[in-house]
C-alpha cells in the first residue's frame, strides 16, 4: 500500500517537473572536480558556467542552456565512467573536457561511439587527437582541443633552456603519465637537437612524496647538470623544488617543468621554495590577452571569490566554440555539432581559433612564466 | 653523496618506524592489524595544522609552540585510536578474527571520506614550525628540518623503550601481550592495558603525520594510506608484534628506499618494487620477520 502511495506522489512529483517547461540543453564539463586537480576543474565549471549563462542572458537559443559538471577525479578509469554516463544522457549536446591528457585519451573512443563532440580545454597530449588517425579508432573524429600540444611545448622549453638560460647538461625527470612522460620526452628531442645534453632519465610516481634520494643522486652528477626538467603536475613538481631547496640545489640550477606545475597550487605545496621555478604554459596568460579583457573583467564580477586559474580562459573558448557551432547546426544536434565544429573559424578570448585536420588548434603559441612565490604570481619571461 | 642518502635514509626510516610501532603494539597485544592506523596518522596531521592556527596565540611560535602543537596532536590522536578501538573493536574482540579486521576496513574508509568530504579534497599546506636552515657536515646539505625530524623520533622511541621496560604500566602490557587472560587473572584490568596500548600506539602514529606533514610541506586526505603500507610492511619485515623489530624493519625499508632511487640507474620508478622484493626474500627466509620469534601453537 504504501508503495503504492510513493509512487503515486512519485508520478505527481514527475509531471510536474516535465510540466511545461521549455527545454534543458546540457554541455557537460567534463573534469576533475576533487582531489588534487579539483581546483583546476573547478575553475573550468565556472568558465563554462559564464558562457552558458551569457549565451542563455543573450537569448541566443530557442531553449535552455546549462552546464553539467562531471567528476572524472583525474583518473582515467573514473573518465571512461563519466563518458559513458555522458554519451547516454540524450540532452548532452557536447562536452568540455577532459583536463587530463590521461583521461581525455580513454574518454575520447567513448565519445566516438555516440557521437558526441569533445573539446578539450587543457588536455595537451599530442596522442589525445592523433589516435583518431590510428587504424583501430572506431567511428567519427569527434576531438578537438583549443590549447597547442606538448610537442610544441616541449621544443618550446628547450630552446628556452639551451638559448635563453645557456644550459647545456639538464636531468629528465616526469611522473610516468601520459602527459608528463610525453612532455619529457618532447623535451629530450628538442634539447638534444639544440646540441645540449640529458645528463640522466627518471622516472617517479604520483603520489611518491620522497624524492630526496633522487635529488640528491642528480646534485652529485659526475656530469653535473645545470638544472631539472620535469614533466608532470604541481603536487610531485612542488614536492621536488622543496625537496630541491632543502638540498641547497638553488639558483642558477634552474627547474623547468609544463603547463600541469603551473598552477596556484604550485604555491601551496612548495611555499617559497617555488621562487624561480620555470613553467610554460600552452597559449598566452588571459591577463596578457587583450582579447581576453572582458572575459577576465566578467569572470570576476560573476565569481567575485574565486580565483581564477590558468585554463578557465581555454575552458570559456572551448564553451563558446561549442555554442557557435550549435547556432550554425540549426539545433542541438550531436552529429550536426561535429560537423560545425571541423568548420570552426572562431574569434574569441583567444584570438582566432580553427581545427586542422585532426582537431588540434591551428595556434601554436607557448609562453614561458617564473613562479613568484611571494605574490602568488607567474611572471611572463621575456 | 654517501653520507647525504644515509641522512635521506634516517628521515625517511624514522618516520616509518614511528608508524609501525603503533602497528606492532596493537598486533602484539590482540593479533590483530589495526587498519584504520593509517587514518590515525593522516588525523595527527592535521589537527597539528589545525592547532598551528590556533597555537601561537597561546605558546607563541618557535621551539615552544612547535613542541605544544606536537604534544596536543598526538594526544589527539591517540584519544582518536583509543575511542575507535572502544567502539569498532572492543565489541566485536570474542566474535571472530575476521570481524575486527572488516571493522578496521570500514573505521579507515569512514575516517577518510570523513576528511575528504568535509575538511579538503586537496593538498593543504603544512605550515613551517621553524625556519628551515641548511648546514653543511662533510659536504652533504643537511637541513634543520631532517635533523628535527630524526630527533624526536629517536627520543620517541626511547620514551616508548622507557616505558615498556620500566615501567609498572609497561610490565602490564608485556604480561597481556605475552598471556591476555593470565595477565587478566593477576589482576590486570585487560581493557584499560588495551586502551593504553592504542593510546600509545596513536599517538607515535599522530607524531609520525605530523613529522610527515613537516618533511613534506603539505597533507592531503589519503596521506596515510602509502606510509602505513609501507609502515605495516615494516612491521612485518622486523617481526610483528616485536617493538625492536618494528624499529629495525622502518630503518631498513627507508634505506632500500634510498639506495634503490639513489644509486640505481633508473631506480626512482622501480624502487618500491625494489623494496617489496627484498621483503619476499627476507620472509622466505626468516618467515616470522628478523626479530620475530617462533610462536609456539597454544594449547
Amino acid at each position: 500500500m504504501i508503495f503504492r502511495r510513493i509512487a503515486a506522489i512519485a508520478a505527481v512529483a514527475l509531471v510536474a517537473a516535465c510540466g511545461p517547461k521549455e527545454k534543458t540543453i546540457k554541455i557537460a564539463v567534463a573534469v576533475p572536480l576533487t582531489g588534487d586537480m579539483g581546483t583546476e576543474g573547478q575553475g573550468l565549471r565556472r568558465a563554462v558556467e559564464l558562457a552558458v549563462e551569457e549565451a542563455n542572458a543573450a537569448k541566443r537559443f530557442p531553449y535552455k542552456l546549462v552546464a553539467a559538471p562531471y567528476d572524472d577525479r583525474a583518473d582515467p578509469k573514473e573518465a571512461v565512467n563519466v563518458a559513458n554516463l555522458i554519451i547516454s544522457d540524450p540532452s548532452v549536446v557536447a562536452v568540455v573536457g577532459h583536463y587530463n591528457s590521461g583521461c581525455a585519451t580513454p574518454a575520447a573512443k567513448v565519445y566516438a561511439r555516440a557521437p558526441v563532440a569533445m573539446v578539450s580545454p587543457a588536455a595537451t597530449n599530442p596522442e589525445v587527437t592523433a589516435q583518431q588517425n590510428s587504424p583501430d579508432w572506431s567511428g567519427p573524429r569527434v576531438v578537438f582541443r583549443v590549447v597547442p600540444t606538448d610537442d610544441v611545448q616541449g621544443s618550446y622549453a628547450a630552446t628556452f633552456a639551451a638559448k635563453k638560460l645557456g644550459k647545456k647538461r639538464m636531468a629528465l625527470l616526469h611522473d610516468k603519465s601520459p602527459y608528463g612522460q610525453g612532455l619529457a620526452e618532447e623535451f629530450k628531442k628538442g634539447f638534444l637537437a639544440q646540441g645540449g645534453k640529458i645528463v640522466s632519465e627518471d622516472g617517479v610516481s604520483v603520489g611518491d612524496k620522497d624524492f630526496k634520494a633522487l635529488l640528491t643522486k642528480i646534485k652529485n652528477d659526475a656530469s653535473k647538470p645545470e638544472g631539472i626538467y620535469f614533466g608532470g603536475l604541481y603536487t610531485e613538481a612542488g614536492l621536488l623544488l622543496k625537496q630541491m631547496r632543502e638540498l641547497g640545489l638553488n639558483d642558477p640550477f634552474a627547474f623547468i617543468s609544463g603547463d600541469g606545475a603551473m598552477t596556484f597550487g604550485l604555491f601551496d605545496v612548495a611555499g617559497d621554495s617555488a621562487d624561480g621555478a620555470y613553467l610554460s604554459i600552452v597559449g598566452v596568460p588571459a591577463d596578457e590577452l587583450p582579447s581576453a579583457k572582458k572575459f577576465v573583467d566578467d569572470y570576476k564580477a560573476r565569481f567575485p571569490n574565486d580565483e581564477r586559474k590558468p585554463f578557465d580562459h581555454f575552458g570559456y573558448e572551448a564553451a563558446n566554440i561549442i555554442l557557435a557551432a550549435m547556432e550554425r547546426a540549426g539545433g542541438p544536434d550531436r552529429e550536426k555539432i561535429i560537423a560545425e565544429l571541423k568548420k570552426t573559424k572562431h574569434e574569441g578570448v583567444l584570438g582566432t581559433t580553427q581545427f586542422d585536420d585532426k582537431g588540434d588548434t591551428t595556434s601554436k603559441i607557448v609562453t614561458m612564466t617564473r613562479a613568484a612565490a611571494k605574490k602568488r604570481a607567474f611572471d611572463t619571461v621575456r | 653523496m654517501l653520507i647525504q642518502q644515509v641522512v635521506n635514509g634516517l628521515t625517511l626510516g624514522a618516520i616509518y618506524s614511528l608508524i609501525a610501532l603503533g602497528y606492532t603494539l596493537v598486533y602484539g597485544i590482540l593479533t590483530m592489524i589495526n587498519f584504520a592506523h593509517s587514518e590515525v596518522l593522516m588525523l595527527g596531521a592535521f589537527m597539528a595544522l589545525g592547532l598551528a592556527a590556533l597555537l601561537p596565540a597561546v605558546f607563541g611560535t618557535g621551539l615552544v609552540g612547535l613542541v605544544g602543537m606536537f604534544v596536543l596532536s598526538m594526544a589527539g590522536a591517540g584519544l582518536i585510536n583509543v575511542l575507535i578501538e572502544r567502539f569498532a573493536y572492543r565489541p566485536l574482540r570474542n566474535v571472530s578474527r575476521l570481524a575486527p579486521l572488516i571493522s578496521a576496513i570500514g573505521v579507515s574508509i569512514i575516517l577518510q571520506n570523513g576528511v575528504f568530504l568535509w575538511i579538503s579534497t586537496q593538498s593543504l599546506r603544512f605550515p613551517e614550525p621553524v625556519a628551515i636552515g641548511q648546514v653543511e657536515v662533510f659536504g652533504a646539505t643537511i637541513s634543520s628540518l631532517q635533523i628535527i625530524i630524526l630527533g624526536l623520533a629517536l627520543g620517541l622511541m626511547a620514551l616508548l623503550h622507557f616505558f615498556v621496560e620500566h615501567t609498572k604500566l609497561g610490565k602490564a602490557m608485556r604480561a597481556c601481550s605475552d598471556d591476555i587472560q593470565t595477565a587478566g587473572l593477576m589482576g590486570i584490568n585487560p581493557n584499560y592495558i588495551i586502551a593504553l596500548t592504542f593510546f600509545v600506539g596513536g599517538a607515535l602514529g599522530g607524531a609520525a603525520g605530523v613529522l610527515y606533514g613537516m618533511n613534506y610541506g603539505s597533507i592531503k586526505y589519503n596521506l596515510g594510506f602509502l606510509p602505513g603500507a609501507k609502515a605495516f610492511t615494516a612491521a612485518v619485515l622486523g617481526g610483528i608484534g616485536n617493538i625492536r623489530g618494528a624499529v629495525l624493519g622502518g630503518f631498513i625499508l627507508g634505506f632500500l628506499e634510498v639506495l634503490a632511487s639513489g644509486y640505481i640507474p633508473n631506480g626512482a620508478q622501480w624502487r618500491d618494487v625494489i623494496a617489496f622484493t627484498v621483503l619476499i626474500i627476507v620472509l622466505l627466509v626468516r618467515p616470522s620477520g628478523l626479530l620475530g620469534e617462533k610462536i609456539a601453537e597454544k594449547v
